[in-house]
């Protein structure tokens, strides 16, 4: 059996978890380009070696970021997004179409 | 006694029709329509013995209440409600209910098992009242309309759970006021340990929309220890009794 640590609920059978992507740091959405915007959203670098991705445990909805290698599949850290995230992003619109 | 009917009320239980085929006894218990007991008036004794070996309730009619933004725990403390320090725990509160917290910004509220405490109804229409213009990011989350709500007790409970859950639930390991945020027969569920009286007891909620599977899939992992349904009355016994 395959498990994965949950900064919040602890070791679990993986089957408890979702996949969520990539980790990227978010551009500034004021300014970005719409290329940039949609880099961000829809394309992955794909990349062998250790990765940052997001996971979601599904029994309590509680999203986290894992490093992985993806090369060999070991788990090196599993970790809260408030490591990254301190403060709320406003989403505004900008003026005029960047 | 006569027995109330359950699809007279506008709060029921997914599970009613299944309660009234094995011939339940509705009774008003603060305002909300629960099962009483099955069977004749005899039956409450036997349930309550039961109750202590191994037996599931339906509770699913009874107040239960969620918030969930950072702002929260802080706000909830200004309501006078005792919040746990840690995530995944959940207290007792003078009033009888309990608060379950289940991350560092999400609280689950639930009522008493005698019904009287009025902490779900006062929070919900304070909140109304606090969150209108409320900029400390609190939000209220009805789990009555998401949530299910079955109570599981007696000695083999954590045996009965060990064919259906992953996570170690036997009362040495998994403590009186410790959550665990898991998946049962393959749906995610939240279960709280909630003694009730000396007896062990687990409250599980999970979505309401699969109960009945929840429901079937429970009874028939108690099946071989001998478990089945009780009403209110044999759990409200269990903390009389003790």
């Amino acid at each position: 059996m395959k498990l994965l640590t949950c900064p919040l609920n602890g070791k679990r059978n993986i089957s408890e978890f979702t996949y969520g992507g990539e980790y990227h740091a978010m551009p500034d959405h004021r300014t970005s380009s719409a290329r940039d915007w949609a880099e961000h959203v829809f394309f992955h670098d794909n990349a062998a070696g250790v990765v940052t991705e997001w996971w979601c445990h599904t029994a309590s909805s509680f999203w986290f970021l894992a490093e992985r290698n993806t090369i060999t599949d070991d788990v090196i850290r599993t970790f809260k997004a408030d490591e990254i995230y301190q403060q709320r992003v406003e989403f505004t619109a900008p003026e005029t179409e960047v | 006694m006569a027995t109330l009917d359950p699809t007279s009320v506008k709060r029921r239980s997914p599970l009613k029709q299944r309660h009234i085929t094995n011939h339940a006894l509705f009774k008003e218990f603060g305002g909300n329509l629960l099962v009483g007991h099955y069977g004749n008036n005899e039956s409450i004794q036997e349930e309550h013995s039961q109750a202590q070996i191994l037996a599931i309730c339906d509770l699913s009619t009874l107040p239960r209440l969620g918030f969930k933004g950072p702002g929260a725990p802080s706000w909830l403390e200004t309501q006078k409600l005792k919040i746990p320090t840690l995530p995944n725990t959940a207290e007792c509160q003078h009033a009888g209910s309990l608060v379950a917290k289940l991350s560092d910004q999400e609280v689950l509220i639930l009522s008493d098992i005698f019904a009287l405490s009025n902490d779900v109804a006062t929070l919900s229409d304070k909140a109304e009242i606090d969150h209108h213009n409320y900029d400390k990011q609190t939000y209220i989350l009805p789990r009555g309309d998401s949530h299910c709500w079955l109570a599981v007790t007696g000695t083999k409970a954590s045996e009965m759970f060990s064919k259906i859950c992953g996570v170690d639930l036997r009362t040495h390991k998994f403590a009186r006021g410790e959550i665990a945020q898991t998946s049962i027969a393959k749906t995610n569920a939240v279960v709280i340990r909630n003694d009730l009286g000396g007896t062990p007891g687990f409250y599980i909620l999970s979505d309401i929309s699969g109960v009945e599977f929840l429901w079937d899939c429970l009874l028939d992992a108690m099946h071989e220890y001998g478990g089945y349904p009780i009403g209110f009355s044999a759990l409200q016994r269990l903390i009389k009794s003790s």
